[in-house]
């Protein structure tokens, strides 16, 4: 409990990361809560009750199916951040095994992982998860997928560089020397000290992964309906947007609620765990 | 300088690997998506007869590996072969040729903005520090980067063009014809994919110019009485800007990324929305152009901040 | 008319439109300088960004066939009423098998030589020959020899009486455009589609590749009055929206199509003008017929009667549209029967009986494959809410993109799939080629001998009326087999600015051919 309490006493000494969890967790609760008092489903359709402007019965108006918007922006961004969370999560586990081993064993290990992750570099993101929705198809599982490729790269390296900085350390050295297994000396030594760049790397990324997410629901190759992701709603409002502006409009300022949460959690989680940045703001 | 020659040879060779493992790996998923290009050319007529002829007549029958090797050999002649669904018939080295200076001003464009937007307000905020000035840089940074560069395209087309009517909602015209025109008709695509980049950048800039400003020699400068603006241009922000740069060169996968959903939606005839409709109408020599050139902006990009940093910092080649 | 497939092109467009794609040629945006002398008719053609050959015997998007309509004429053409008059040919005459037509005299290619049956009889046999692989060669399958009789006549002979032959020579998606013998072997075919060479009322400038086709009056044009502007240039625009705005900003004159959701403010906007008609085209749900659990006609009846296709039109298509009752769309008269036929009506307590007789039962998984992300997608996910709360069945969509899904459906690997065809002009090829056993769009495994021989019968009965009664009769018997679940016709639209006069719309987009008649006033 006493780490708690630190990172609680940690969070209130810094006010961008107090920002971004106030955000976040007004938006947590919201999406966990939210669809429960609100009366509508997400997915049942309404004919007598389309392309409503916003009210107080419906804040973000209804969509061409007579679906209240808001609650579908809500189910929606548990989806989206569902895809962004998991592959970014994909990609750090991947990406920072591959970096351990490149970076621990050198070699053959460094020159295959490192060409692979600088081929996957090499790609603009949204690119590469363009082809991989062609091959595998449309729906979450595959968005999942993309996110994690279009991550994978800059885990791979940032955990690389980091291995190599830290396999110098004497406290590695001396593992090393009382005969520890390399499993041992990564899992227990290595891999506690290169954690805290990865962990803001994951955090920041979180946000671009909703990016993701939702630009490529909105050129129709994402997320399957009737499962609703924030993406998919904007695409479907794409058609309509002249007529019905809100629907594209407010989920589009949802996402950017999200992100703006994300990115402000990422930031503070950055401040305090770089020392160097937290002195300066001390200062 | 020897040493630097031959790390210079082994990058240019690894990105030429790198090129041709992507292309071929763009070659392998694209072949594995469904679909047909003989679909796309035959449409509503295709029939079991006319779709066998069409494969057979652009080798599509053969094994996957000797399409792919029929491909390499066509690059290998220094050729990009032609295309044989989108522009059935015409040369893909050509169609790039011609879509190729909208993607590039689109990006530049961009970066431009961003660069410019965020120099002045990186610096600002650096200078400003802790004041309000420098709170409305930070929420700038942080809202500019939390809005997805598509939405933020359709915003500014229903603020500036909609509402306002002051530029047009759609299209543009080609540097090659206009340069006006570019501007004007490129101002709203630029902005969208800019604004994003632009927080990115003044948040680098402005951590980059604080840290430079407690170095040492800043300090040595300020000793010998030299004026703050003075120290500022020619100590600080001289310094802070190597760091920057390279992250500013990191970016540009990023920027691609960005421009290929921006031409679609603003409607910009460049390498983006080709690559795109060629991999609707599955034209498979056309994908991996476009790949191609992507790659090798990435990798040429990637090379050009490396060798900046090597030469900035010669024990990097080690 | 020829068939103007909508299937791929609907789905590139939907892409296109879902993403807000939107080119707005340079044309539009930049006022050009001697505008002031120079009359320009600017045109958009919307949903396309490409334009890959102007060869009438190998184009395959409509956008291609919309263009190339301003630059060739066919034999004949069908006006305002959809009746066939006379084109390049100034009289017709059938007689069994023998189709004789007379040529108009003095008629003019844009490269200065006279349009002759010499090159009417190449034009004609350039498509039937398998080295142009032109997608239009079934079209003269039923031709056996074109003939010349004399410099200004030619006869056509089919294998047996053929009556869709008069309707595959016109102005319209059909390939049998007339093209000059002498420019197309000079140039080789190739070069033809890129400096297209034709009689019509625009000749061709030039492509700019993603953005416009330029177009300037043929002064030698044979009708004497027209075109009535001096150049033409069409910009290819991705998204109907863009067309809409540039129109209202006074940046374009004309667009080939509209938002379905902006009709109704459309309409009340004076500075634009609309038209709207249910349009040649026919939606409808693909179904395989050899697999569960579309094999069993029950269940095909079940769903078929489980949605209700008003309100499908309402909130898919926003109102533009007319459901189906058949196959034939009611743009052509005397093959559309008014009377409701049963299997093409909500009916949920019959749908429901329909389902108790099924083997297959309600809980079985089916999937239903639709493509892009404007109303085709939208219209599956209705038609499958629908079809689930009336029948408590489990459907669910799939989407993916109009390749893939034409892969499948051509290759008859799905349950069930969006799809139509858009711009048929003779009911033959609705019945027959969907339909008939061995119609070249039945890949579904449906096959009714006595269908069969009604619809081969319909194909030689050259009387309108009598030929009209064959296909009502198809019809039922389609409606009582429901190889596929008919939906419905969506409106075809065209936008233009007030300062545009003569233009006559038509339920089919004609576009390019539409061009001639059309003036502007400053």
């Amino acid at each position: 409990m006493r780490w708690l309490a630190s990172i609680g006493r940690r969070i209130r000494g810094n006010p961008t990361a107090l920002a971004g969890t106030i955000v976040m967790g007004v938006l947590v609760v919201l999406i966990v809560v939210g669809p429960w008092l609100i009366p509508y489903s997400p997915t049942r359709m309404n004919y007598s009750n389309l392309l409503k402007p916003p009210s107080l019965a419906h804040p973000f108006g209804t969509d061409s199916f007579g679906r209240d918007v808001f609650v579908r922006v809500l189910y929606g961004a548990r989806v989206s951040l569902f895809c962004s969370l998991t592959g970014i999560l994909l990609a750090a586990v991947i990406g920072t095994l591959m970096g351990l081993l490149a970076g621990y064993f050198g070699r053959v290990y460094e020159a295959t992982l490192m060409r692979l992750a600088d081929l996957l570099f090499a790609f603009p993101s949204f690119v590469l998860a363009l082809f991989l929705m062609f091959v595998f198809g449309f729906g979450v599982l595959n968005v999942v997928l993309a996110i994690g490729l279009v991550y994978l790269p800059g885990f791979a390296r940032l955990a690389r560089n980091m291995t190599l900085l830290v396999k110098e350390e004497a406290y590695v050295q001396a593992a090393k020397v009382s005969g520890q297994t390399p499993f041992r000396i990564m899992t227990r030594e290595i891999l506690p000290n290169i954690a805290p760049p990865l962990i803001v790397r994951l955090s920041l990324g979180f946000a671009f992964g909703v990016v993701i997410e939702a630009g490529l629901s909105f050129l129709g190759l994402g997320v399957q309906p009737p499962t609703p992701s924030l993406g998919l709603i904007m695409s479907d409002a794409k058609e309509y947007f002249q007529r019905a502006p809100w629907v594209l409009t407010l989920t589009g300022l949802g996402i950017s609620v999200i992100l703006l949460g994300l990115n402000l959690l990422g930031d503070g989680l950055r401040d305090m765990m770089d020392p160097r940045l937290r002195r300066r703001e001390e200062a | 300088m020897l040493q630097f020659l031959r790390y210079l040879g082994q990058r240019v060779g690894g990105a030429i690997a790198t090129v041709f493992a992507g292309a071929i790996a763009v070659f392998l998923i694209m072949k594995a998506a469904p679909g047909d290009p003989a679909m796309f050319v035959l449409g509503d007529f295709a029939t079991q007869q006319s779709i066998a002829a069409f494969r057979a007549r652009h080798s599509l029958d053969q094994p996957v590996l000797t399409q792919l090797w029929l491909w390499l050999e066509t690059v290998l002649a220094g050729n990009l072969g032609e295309s044989v669904s989108l522009y059935a018939g015409r040369d893909i080295a050509q169609l790039i040729g011609q879509r190729m200076p909208s993607t590039a001003f689109l990006g530049i464009y961009a970066l431009l903005l961003a660069l410019v937007s965020s120099l002045v307000l990186g610096t600002v905020a650096a200078l400003q520090r802790g004041r309000t000035a420098d709170a409305a840089v930070t929420l700038f940074a942080v809202v500019g980067i939390s809005m997805p560069d598509f939405w933020l395209g359709y915003v500014l087309v229903l603020a500036f063009a909609l509402t306002l009517g002051w530029l047009p909602a759609y299209g543009f015209t080609p540097p090659g014809e206009s340069l006006t025109g570019a501007l004007v008709t490129g101002l709203l695509p630029a902005l969208a994919i800019a604004a994003p980049l632009a927080a990115v950048f003044s948040r680098i800039l402005r951590v980059s110019l604080l840290e430079t400003v407690e170095r040492d020699y800043v300090t040595a400068a300020r000793s010998m009485g030299y004026n703050e603006a003075f120290i500022f241009i020619n100590y600080v922000l001289r310094n802070a800007l190597i760091p920057f740069v390279t992250i500013v060169g990191l970016q540009v996968r990023y920027l691609l990324g960005g421009v290929v959903v921006i031409e679609r939606i603003f409607g910009v005839p460049g390498i983006g929305s080709l690559m795109v409709d060629a991999a609707f109408a599955r034209d498979y020599a056309v994908v991996q152009a476009c790949a191609l050139t992507f790659l090798v902006i990435v990798l040429t990009v990637n090379l050009i901040v490396d060798l900046v940093c090597v030469l900035l910092d010669p024990r990097r080649s080690h | 008319m020829g068939t103007r497939i909508d299937g791929l092109e609907g789905g590139r467009r939907a892409f296109l439109q879902a993403i807000g794609a939107g080119v707005l040629a340079n044309a539009a945006l930049v006022p050009l300088a001697w505008a002031a002398e120079t009359k320009t008719l600017r045109a958009a053609i919307t949903g396309y960004t490409v334009i890959g050959t102007l060869d009438p015997a190998v184009v395959k998007s409509i956008s291609e066939s919309m263009t190339l309509w301003a630059i060739f004429n066919a034999l004949v053409k069908f006006d305002e009423k959809m009746t066939i008059v006379p084109d390049l040919a100034e009289s017709w005459a059938v007689d069994g098998n023998a189709w004789t037509f007379k040529l108009k005299k003095g008629v003019k290619f844009h490269d200065g030589s006279e349009m002759t049956a010499d090159d009417v009889k190449f034009s004609l046999e350039r498509l039937r020959d398998p080295k142009t692989e032109s997608p239009y060669k079934s079209k003269l399958d039923a031709v056996a020899s074109i003939d010349i009789v004399d410099p200004y006549t030619v006869k056509i002979t089919t294998k047996e009486p053929f009556a869709p032959l008069l309707t595959f020579l016109t102005n319209t998606r059909t390939g049998t455009q007339i093209v000059p013998r002498k420019a197309v072997e000079a140039m080789g075919a190739k070069e033809f589609g890129q400096k297209p060479v034709g009689t019509g009322p625009f000749k061709f400038v030039e492509y700019i590749p993603g953005q416009k086709i330029v177009l300037e009056a043929h002064k030698e044009y044979f009708v004497q009055s027209e075109p009535k502007v001096d150049r033409a240039e069409i910009a290819l625009v991705a998204q109907e929206t863009s067309a809409v705005n540039a129109i209202l900003a006074g940046n374009m004159d004309l667009s080939s199509s509209a938002p379905f959701a902006d009709v109704p403010a459309l309409k009340k906007n004076a500075k634009i003008k609309v038209s709207s008609m249910v349009g040649l085209n026919y939606r409808y749900m693909e179904l395989n017929n050899k697999q569960a659990p579309f094999d069993d006609v029950h269940f095909r009846r079940a769903v078929s009667m489980a949605f209700d296709r008003q309100s499908l039109v309402e909130v898919v298509l926003f109102g533009e549209g007319a459901p189906a009752n058949g196959l034939i769309p009611p743009g052509i008269p005397a093959a559309y029967d008014t009377t409701p036929r049963k299997t093409n009506t909500f009916d949920p307590d019959a749908a429901k009986a329909e389902l108790k007789k099924s083997k297959h039962p309600a809980s079985m998984p089916v999937t239903v494959v639709t493509f892009g992300s404007s109303w085709w997608k939208r219209w599956a996910e209705v038609f499958v809410d629908q079809v689930n709360n009336t029948l408590g069945t489990q459907l669910k969509v799939e989407v993916t993109d109009d390749n893939g899904a034409r892969t499948r459906i051509y290759a008859n690997n799905i349950q069930a799939a969006v799809w139509g065809y858009l711009g048929f002009i003779d009911p033959d090829e609705y019945m027959y080629e969907i339909c008939h056993t061995k119609g070249s769009r039945n890949n579904r495994g449906y096959s009714n001998p006595e269908l069969d021989k009604l619809l081969e019968g319909a194909r030689r009965e050259m009387d309108v009326a009598k030929r009209g009664a064959l296909y009502k009769k198809a019809e039922a018997i389609v409606a009582e087999d429901v190889p596929v679940i008919s939906c419905f016709s969506n409106n075809a639209h065209n936008l233009w600015a007030p300062r545009v006069s003569g233009f006559v719309p038509l339920p089919y987009s004609a576009f390019g051919s539409q061009f001639g008649g059309v003036s502007l006033s400053s």
